[in-house]
């Protein structure tokens, strides 16, 4: 008996994942289409612990190559049960270039667009507000040429 | 009984739901060669998946020449009559980032007939390296076939490749993602290089330039394998357009960069540029280059 309990317990948790997995799908098809009139390059799919107090918060990077002369949209999108809101950051180097969330006004974006000049490797960072956990998706999409 | 019964219909029940669900399962049984899996990586699999993160596009050279308004030419692709003669997993793996790279080209000129053609040649090649559950053949097929939302039809097609490639790595099959890359990568090359042979483009041949940033990188990754003939030889060929590129200069001019808020919406403004130097003959050079070598490639 306690072997089909150890055979459901894996068959619950193997549909739990699957479920996630269509959520997350759903969420990055909804982000895609929310970025507007544009074409879906790549996503990023982040799934956070929450922070520990006074720590810094968990952040998932990305690095990532762009072409110059290229309009790239750069989309962030909440799963709903999370606890906090998706942050999306888009590093060169250690300069920060753009970000979702502009902390100086407590502005949300939900994208920005990134007129790139330079080929070459960048970093997306994407945390949550207030270190606290949750579920998202980055998009990265092509605009236009510049 | 009836206890034990109960708990294998439950079982059974469950099982089915999580089909119904999605077809994500994967089978564990694929080639790898045993030369890579006994020389292990001399860097992390989370390294490489750092690395690798989106180092060709499948779609986006397909973009610039359609947006430089050159017209679409079918010469251009590479035949999908190959596809039963690629029996090993580096051929199918290398040939698949290829085909992928066409059907964005097609897909970027809503060449939906021939669409058809591409994405059965992917599916075989992606069932072959047991990757296949990832691309939604039914779908494509059904919106190619009534030529209606190519929206959805690009998205399918390039998220189907995303898909393919999360996993590979997830998987320690990261072995077989560098090769979907570098075939999605060296037909990009090859595309551009052949549109900008006949119509020559100032801003087509300063991306084929940029191509010196991409090709060190990918190289980068092969290197890992190389302990397999194959990988070997396969960077062999791509040191050869590497050669071409030796010459080719590309600068960096600094500057801060601007955020823009219009309408609502947020747009930064990088003031870095990078210049590429590239000169008539070091672009005659890669173009004879790549075409060589991704003939020679398609052909293995």
């Amino acid at each position: 008996m306690k072997k089909i309990a150890s055979i459901l317990l894996f068959i619950s948790l193997s549909c739990a994942i699957s479920v996630r997995a269509q959520d997350i799908s759903q969420l990055t098809a909804q982000c895609a289409a929310n970025a507007g009139d544009v074409m879906y390059l790549k996503d990023f799919i982040v799934k956070l612990d929450a922070g520990t107090p006074g720590g810094a918060p968990p952040t998932a990077r990305f690095a990532l190559l762009l072409s110059k002369s290229v309009v790239y949209r750069f989309s962030i999108c909440t799963a709903p049960n999370s606890e906090g809101e998706a942050v999306l950051q888009l590093f060169d180097m250690n300069t920060l270039l753009g970000s979702t969330f502009i902390s100086a006004t407590g502005k949300d974006f939900p994208y920005f667009d990134f007129k790139c000049q330079k080929t070459g490797v960048y970093h997306v960072f994407i945390s949550f507000k207030e270190g606290k956990a949750g579920d998202g998706v980055g998009v990265l999409s092509y605009v236009k040429k510049l | 009984m009836v206890k034990k019964l109960f708990y294998i219909l439950l079982a059974v029940i469950m099982i089915s739901s999580c089909k119904s669900g999605g077809d994500r399962s994967a089978d564990s049984n694929f080639e790898v060669p045993d030369s890579i899996l006994n020389q292990g990586l001399e860097i992390s699999e989370e390294t490489m998946q750092n690395v690798v993160q989106n180092i060709s596009s499948p779609v986006e050279m397909a973009a610039l020449i359609k947006e430089l308004g050159v017209p679409y030419s079918n010469k251009y692709l590479s035949s999908t009559t190959r596809v039963e003669n690629l029996t090993t997993s580096f051929k199918q793996s290398l040939n698949l980032g290829i085909y992928g790279c066409d059907l964005g080209y097609l897909n970027m000129y809503n060449k939906t007939s021939s669409v058809i053609e591409y994405i059965s040649a992917i599916k075989t090649l992606a069932d072959e390296i047991k990757v296949g559950q990832f691309f939604d053949f039914t779908t494509l097929k059904r919106l190619a076939t009534n030529n209606q939302n190519l929206d959805s039809l690009m998205y399918i097609s390039v998220h189907s490749f995303n898909q393919m490639d999360k996993y590979l790595h997830s998987n320690n099959r990261s072995n077989l993602s560098a090769l979907i890359v570098t075939g999605v990568w060296i037909e990009g090359l090859y595309l551009g290089t052949q549109v900008v042979k006949e119509a020559p483009n100032q801003l087509l041949a300063e991306r084929i330039g940029e191509q010196k940033i991409t090709l060190n990188e990918l190289i980068l990754i092969l290197e890992n394998f190389k302990a397999d003939k194959q990988y070997a030889k396969l960077i062999n060929e791509l040191m050869l357009i590497k050669n071409e590129y030796k010459d080719v200069n590309i600068k960096i001019e600094k500057g801060e960069p601007e955020a823009i808020e219009e309408n609502g919406m947020l747009t930064i403004i990088q003031n870095d540029k990078s210049i590429v130097e590239i000169s008539d003959d070091q672009l005659k050079s890669i173009i004879s280059t790549t075409e060589e070598v991704r003939n020679r490639l398609i052909s293995l």
